[in-house]
């Protein structure tokens, strides 16, 4: 599903100099896999996903979703990209504050251009499996964190997409909820969705298919 | 209407600050529009009509200040060539202790010789609000402009003191935001009557028997009307070179003089509306750039979501319009209430401050609305540029 080859990505620092984050990662993940990248802080794990995500070009090496090679795409082809084949989880759950949780569930679905009611209907499906479904009138500043990061989880499966990229999915959720998003990722890979989760919790570890350490800007197995 | 309520209720203090901004440059506009009004009103009548008065000064006021017309006088201006109509006045100040005071708002009382039709060209008839105009054979009754009226809790039917003798208010012309709104017309037989009490020179004069008047010869002017298809100030030239003693007034000439006498009125109103404009400009463009800077995390994610550059811009711009003309309504609605409120305090000394005319008020929207989606059509082009993790990073 994911093919990612020779991704080389720098920031300049407030210096003026170059920080080099990617030096070279190379990384392939099919459906029904689930590969979790860890690493400490710093050492560009969220960087590594935004790549992989097309939220941010990187400076060198090449990306394909199911063959396509989606990095040398125009910036509107890759938001059509995006919306077709990527689903995020952030750790900041980043719901928009003007929409209740079921109207942040449905965004995903107004850009992939879905039937409204196709969509909620699966939206309170998701919604109702994630054990939220009682709170979808609420606006996300009603909603504890645990709360938000499962409509977060639900706005980004909506689509059903291909490849399910969370950058550090519980980094903000106690113990509890973080197993419960834990488990939904994994039940994603289960359904034959490939995975990738950044984080630099231990656990993130447990049920993956996969595990690399990213260090000094190159995955470790 | 859901989505249009999420807009009021994320864009609020958006919508407050160009509500603030639109309800200066209106405010402001209007004050304008009422000065403009005023030299506008005053330029159509002195361009309608050719003003006489007679060759001298200390009698009458307003545009029939002069010497004393006599009807010898009247009946040679009427035989002049390309003259259609001469209908005698007298126009005389309400109070003579304050009518020297230089005003733009002078209380005038007009005698018209009803027997004769109006010549104004641009003012066949004075436009009556509440009652009737004057009538031929009319004594002791007046038509009173509207800010007259309103200083004085006047109606239709109403008294009015003049000189001593109390007259019947028949009539209350329109608002016309021009000198006719303080005027206080009567028949000119009534005029010739108040003229006599007011002036102690002609009462003295008359009383002697040295000069040979009749009651038609009491006139402090003239409105000279002109045949169609002639000029009128080559009538009004042929007035001056072929009836003597009198004081022509050639309606361009006149109409430059009253240009030039409210030329520091029109720049300084000219320059509140560019401060204005500037101003109210910059607060609503800069809100409107701020509101959209502000939900800077929103496009990042909604691209992560798989918005294109052309689905934001489009949201955008949407909601731009949205605010832009909600907030362009509230400050219309702020600025009307403002000047309705501060008019009617006003208003009890027959005053106006403020005209809300169409093109105010088309034009100040439509200048919000432009102003508005100009403004977040920038911001959003900014933002877009973005990539949607910089976006997300930079608005957390």
């Amino acid at each position: 599903m994911l093919r990612a080859t020779g991704l080389v990505k720098s920031y300049r620092a407030p210096s003026g100099g170059a920080v080099r984050v990617l030096r070279g990662v190379d990384l392939a993940v099919k459906g029904g896999e689930l590969v979790a990248v860890v690493g400490q802080s710093g050492s560009g794990k969220s960087t590594l996903l935004s790549v992989l995500g097309l939220l941010e070009d990187a400076d060198a090496g090449e990306i394909s979703y199911e063959d396509v090679c989606v990095s040398a795409l125009t910036r509107s082809a890759k938001s059509r990209a995006r919306g077709r084949w990527v689903g995020f989880v952030f750790q900041s759950f980043l719901l928009l504050p003007s929409l209740t949780a079921l109207e942040n569930v449905l965004l995903a679905a107004r850009y992939a251009g879905r039937d409204r009611a196709e969509a909620r209907r699966r939206a309170l499906e998701l919604l109702e499996e994630l054990g939220v479904l009682d709170r979808k009138d609420h606006y996300p500043q009603a909603l504890s964190g645990g709360e938000q990061q499962r409509v977060a989880f639900c706005r980004a499966v909506l689509n059903d997409p291909p490849l399910l990229l969370a950058d550090e999915p519980t980094g903000d959720l106690d113990d509890a909820n973080g197993a419960v998003i834990f488990d939904a990722l994994r039940s994603r890979a289960r359904a034959g969705g490939a995975v990738v989760v950044v984080s630099h919790r231990p656990e993130a570890a447990s049920g993956a298919t996969a595990v690399y350490r990213l260090r000094g800007g190159v995955l470790e197995a | 209407m859901v989505g249009l309520r999420r807009i009021l209720h994320g864009y609020a203090f958006a919508i407050a600050g160009i509500a603030i901004g639109v309800a200066g440059l209106v405010a402001l506009g209007a004050m304008s529009e009422r000065i403009v009004r005023f030299i506008e009103g005053g330029d159509r009548f002195v361009l309608g009509q050719i003003s006489v008065a007679g060759r001298g000064m200390g009698m009458g006021a307003g545009f029939t200040a002069g010497g004393l017309l006599p009807a010898a006088t009247i009946r040679k201006i009427a035989a002049v060539q390309g003259v259609a109509g001469v209908q005698p006045q007298i126009m005389l100040p309400l109070n003579p202790s304050t009518s020297q005071f230089m005003t733009l708002t002078q209380e005038l009382v007009l005698g018209l010789d009803l027997s004769v039709p109006m010549p104004n060209r641009h003012y066949r008839e004075l436009p009556v609000r509440a009652g009737r105009f004057l009538r031929a054979g009319d004594r002791y009754r007046a038509v009173v402009g509207a800010a007259f009226a309103a200083s004085r809790g006047l109606r239709v039917g109403s008294r009015l003191p003049l000189e001593g003798v109390e007259y019947e208010v028949v009539g209350i012309l329109e608002r016309m935001l021009t000198a006719p709104d303080r005027f206080v017309i009567v028949p000119i037989e009534d005029a010739r009557e108040q003229w006599v009490a007011k002036d102690r020179l002609l009462r003295t004069l008359l009383a002697s028997g040295a000069v040979a008047l009749t009651a038609a010869d009491l006139n402090t002017g003239a409105a000279v009307g002109w045949r169609d298809a002639e000029d009128p100030d080559t009538v009004a030239r042929r007035l001056v070179a072929e009836v003597s003693d009198v004081n022509v007034q050639i309606p361009s000439e006149l109409s430059r003089l009253l240009r030039s006498s409210t030329a520091f009125f029109s720049a300084l109103l000219g320059g509140i509306g560019a401060l204005a404009l500037v101003i109210g400009g910059l607060s609503l463009a800069n809100t409107m750039a701020a509101a959209v800077f502000e939900r800077i995390r929103d496009f990042g994610v909604k691209r992560a979501l798989g918005a294109t550059d052309l689905d934001l811009a489009g949201e955008v711009l949407g909601e731009a319009l949205v605010v832009t003309v909600c907030g362009g309504v509230a400050g219309l609605g702020l600025a009307v209430l403002l000047g309705v409120s501060v008019d009617a305090w006003a208003g009890r000394s027959g005053q106006q401050l403020f005209h809300f005319s169409t093109r105010l008020v088309a034009g100040a929207l439509a200048f919000s609305i432009l102003l508005g989606a100009a403004a977040a059509a920038w911001a959003t082009f900014r933002v877009v540029r973005l990539s949607p993790a910089e976006a997300i990073r930079r608005g957390a």
